[in-house]
């Protein structure tokens, strides 16, 4: 049943208390999203944290033991699954059938046909770099190179929604790189855009919204500049014009809380309720400086400072996950 | 295109297409041609070379010079072509002219048998003792004592004696059987002449030609063989059978492969696990199709070549289908559920092994439900999932195949059997697709299927 409300039913994808079990482990709890159309939206959490389970469900390939599920208006993915492109975790080929053959299997599977589609399969290779590898078989190509190959399979039929699943794994810098400038274009192009990862910086620079997931729970879900608006951790940092001067003796100062030492520099932290223009205003009035600036928040502190907030002192972003599903999925 | 018929295609395809296909499909033909060509060549009797003496104690002395005859070359020959001619006498007269040539051709050379005549009164044990004491050059292939009252009777009885055969204990069978043949018809020979008979006159009355019989239908009189009656039920379960072990067996891999490369999940973005359940089931069936079109063709066409296809019932090839249809989509969604439950062949091997059971059932009941088609346990197996259609094909091939109703009992009972396995595969394929790690067992797979 899709939601009355006008801005869900608009939304590319809406989870109204999502709860997914394997066996007695709640892999994902009570799980709202919603994910406007056109949106470029990041998915993060540690490794294990629920992300890959929560995407199945948003394809239909898993099914939630309780909540409801809609993607692009519809009740089940499986009625727009070629509207959907996906690109999911684990990445699988046929090996020994060849890169054009594969990505044109899948692109018909979605629905695209006729004999231009030989044609978009050469473009869509030409467009990520790798122009002339039509014929090569699948289990011939690296792996950066069959990320991107399955990224082309994943887009050539323009999907509406795009859903990543830790697509900058195993990539090298400039894969992910050119990687990162392709999921920009398909947002350009007008897709909702939803990619998941466990490394915060890719997200913090790729998307306008993150959504946080750990343990299964929602523990984020904002735009990047209320995120670092709301998160603001009153800390300056500071690098003077005179590098022998004497940073510490701005800790004596009624607005300061404390100073640290930091790699160029000094980090300063203001005490509750400072404001942190009459802080810089003063610090400058003080010592010259080289640098000053308010200090951004980064997700992996944030996501730190709300683990550690939820009790979860020694909760990692990279914590090693399971090797596979031991328990047993309900698929449609 | 539908993407059931996508998958289904792509399946087809990229099977029929594969190496392994190809060669596989060659194989059978390529095995027949050696079986009926080249088999004999390595394996028949032209191969045997045997050269050595028969020593004989004839007490009587008046068989030694009719088995000096018998062993003569020229009679083992015409001896061995008889006996190959007479076993050629049940095939049609096309195939005959096939491979008869070559059979009596095959028939004649290799055994060249003298005879050692041993003294009337010689000790037995010591000639016995030369079969393995004797050097190589002088050991005697084998020792005849021919009784006392082996041409005439003696000592007031009527009866007539033998002989006592001696032979080393690896003596080849068939020098043995020639050695028997040869003594037969000089010990005949020599009873003959010791009463004065003339031998071709005796020969001529007791030999009475062997005839093929000719079967009567209402459209035709035409010779019937025991060969074609004996092999046609045979046929048809060997084609259901390839059919759908081909079928399964790529079901099996293609879906291991899907699982363990990974490429099951990018599918599943695109299509329902029932979509591609059915898409694989058709494009499995499709090849399996092709082999059988196949082999069909290539036993029409040797049937017309031995002019026995006026023989076949060609509403056979129909139920084939029909039962193959049935017991390819029971056997192959089944095969492919532990296909979607392992992760690698390997796994696969021992929740294979109740499949494979079953298959072999019809080979162990192929005599007994050829040779009694309407015995209870004929009967009964014909209705009994998943190996109802090997039975009733086999029936429906025999001598005496079952009434109408029981024909379609059994399609309709393997029906509802397709069901239930497609209802089961469903289950397990939807649950067993993304689940890696310990392979489960079948009664993990049952409970999957309540569960799902």
């Amino acid at each position: 049943m899709i939601s009355p409300d006008p801005a869900l039913a608009d939304a590319a994808i809406v989870l109204e208390g999502v709860t997914k079990g394997f066996g007695a482990q709640k892999a994902v709890d009570d799980f709202h999203l919603v994910v406007p159309r056109g949106a470029l939206c990041g998915f993060i959490g540690p490794n294990g944290a629920g992300k890959t389970t929560t995407i199945r469900m948003i394809m239909s390939i898993l099914f939630p033991d309780s909540g409801r599920v809609s993607v692009l208006g519809r009740a089940s993915a499986l009625d727009a699954k070629d509207r959907i492109g996906y690109l999911p975790e684990e990445r699988g080929v046929y090996r020994k059938m060849r890169v054009g053959e594969f990505i044109a299997y899948i692109a018909r599977l979605k629905g695209v046909s006729g004999a231009g589609l030989a044609k978009r399969v050469r473009r869509g290779l030409e467009r990520v770099g790798l122009e002339g590898i039509e014929r090569k078989r699948c289990e011939e190509l690296s792996k950066g190179m069959l990320q991107k190959a399955q990224f082309v399979a994943a887009t050539l039929h323009e999907p509406d929604l795009l859903i990543l699943d830790e697509p900058f794994s195993g990539l090298d810098p400039v894969s992910m790189r050119q990687l990162e400038r392709l999921v920009r274009t398909e947002h350009e192009r007008g897709a909702t855009v939803l990619f998941s990862t466990h490394v915060m910086h890719q997200a913090e620079e790729l998307c306008e919204h993150v959504v946080m997931i750990h343990r299964g729970r929602k523990v984020l879900d904002d735009s990047i500049p209320e995120i670092q608006r709301r998160y603001d951790p009153r800390t300056i940092l500071f690098e003077p014009l005179d590098p022998q001067a004497d940073v510490a003796a701005l800790g004596a100062l009624r607005i300061v809380e404390r100073v640290e030492p930091a790699e160029r520099g000094c980090s300063i932290r203001l005490t509750d309720g400072a404001s942190p223009a009459d802080a810089m205003r003063q610090v400058v009035e003080r010592i010259p400086p080289a640098r000053i600036e308010l200090a951004r928040p980064r997700l992996e502190d944030i996501f730190i400072d709300i683990v550690s907030a939820s009790g979860n002192a020694s909760a990692d972003v990279d914590l090693p996950r399971p090797a596979a599903i031991d328990a047993e999925p309900e698929v449609a | 295109m539908s993407k059931v018929l996508q998958v289904a295609w792509r399946e087809f395809i990229v099977t029929v297409t594969s190496k392994a296909f190809i060669l596989g499909l060659l194989a059978v033909p390529v095995m027949s041609i050696v079986m009926v060509w080249a088999a004999p060549k390595v394996f028949g009797p032209g191969d045997l070379k045997a050269q050595g003496a028969v020593a004989v104690i004839d007490p009587d002395g008046r068989v030694n010079d009719a088995l000096r005859t018998a062993l003569d070359p020229d009679s083992v020959r015409r001896r061995r072509e008889q006996v190959a001619a007479r076993a050629l006498e049940q095939l049609p007269p096309e195939a005959r002219a096939l491979v008869g040539g070559q059979a009596i051709a095959q028939a004649g050379p290799g055994i060249e048998l003298v005879l050692d005549e041993r003294p009337a009164d010689a000790d037995i044990e010591a000639e016995k003792a030369r079969l393995h004491a004797a050097p190589p050059a002088e050991r005697p292939l084998a020792l005849v004592v021919l009784h006392e009252n082996v041409v005439e009777p003696r000592d007031g009885s009527p009866a007539l004696g033998g002989y006592d055969l001696y032979v080393p204990p690896r003596l080849d069978d068939r020098i043995q059987g020639e050695i028997r043949r040869a003594l037969t018809d000089a010990i005949v020979m020599a009873r003959i002449t010791a009463r004065g008979y003339d031998p071709e006159t005796i020969r001529a009355l007791v030999s009475v030609p062997r005839v093929r019989a000719i079967a009567v239908s209402p459209e035709r009189e035409q010779g019937a063989s025991v060969v074609f009656t004996m092999l046609l039920p045979m046929a048809f379960v060997l084609l259901l059978f390839l059919g759908v072990m081909t079928g399964g067996q790529a079901l099996l891999t293609s879906t291991v492969e899907e699982k363990s490369s990974r490429v099951i999940e990018v599918l599943l973005s695109a299509v329902s696990p029932m979509q591609l359940m059915t898409g694989k089931l058709v494009g499995h069936m499709a090849v399996s199709f092709v082999v059988l079109a196949l082999y069909i063709g290539m036993g029409l066409a040797l049937l017309a070549g031995v002019a026995l296809l006026g023989f076949l019932d060609f509403s056979l090839i129909l139920y084939l289908v029909i039962f193959f249809v049935i017991t390819y989509l029971v056997l192959g969604s089944l095969m492919m559920a532990i296909g979607s439950a392992v992760n690698e062949i390997r796994e696969a091997q021992s929740m294979m092994m109740p499949i494979v059971l079953l298959l072999v059932v019809p080979w162990l009941l192929w005599m007994p439900i050829s040779r009694a088609p309407d015995s209870a346990l004929s009967v009964t197996l014909s209705f009994l999932p998943p190996i109802n259609s090997f039975a009733m094909l086999l029936r429906m091939a025999s001598v005496s195949p079952p009434p109408a109703w029981q024909v379609w009992l059994s399609i309709a009972i393997g029906a509802a059997s397709v069901v239930a396995a497609l209802w089961f595969t469903a289950k397990v394929f939807r649950i067993g697709l993304l689940m890696h790690g310990k392979p489960p067992n079948l009664m993990t797979l049952l409970r999957w299927a309540r569960a799902a």
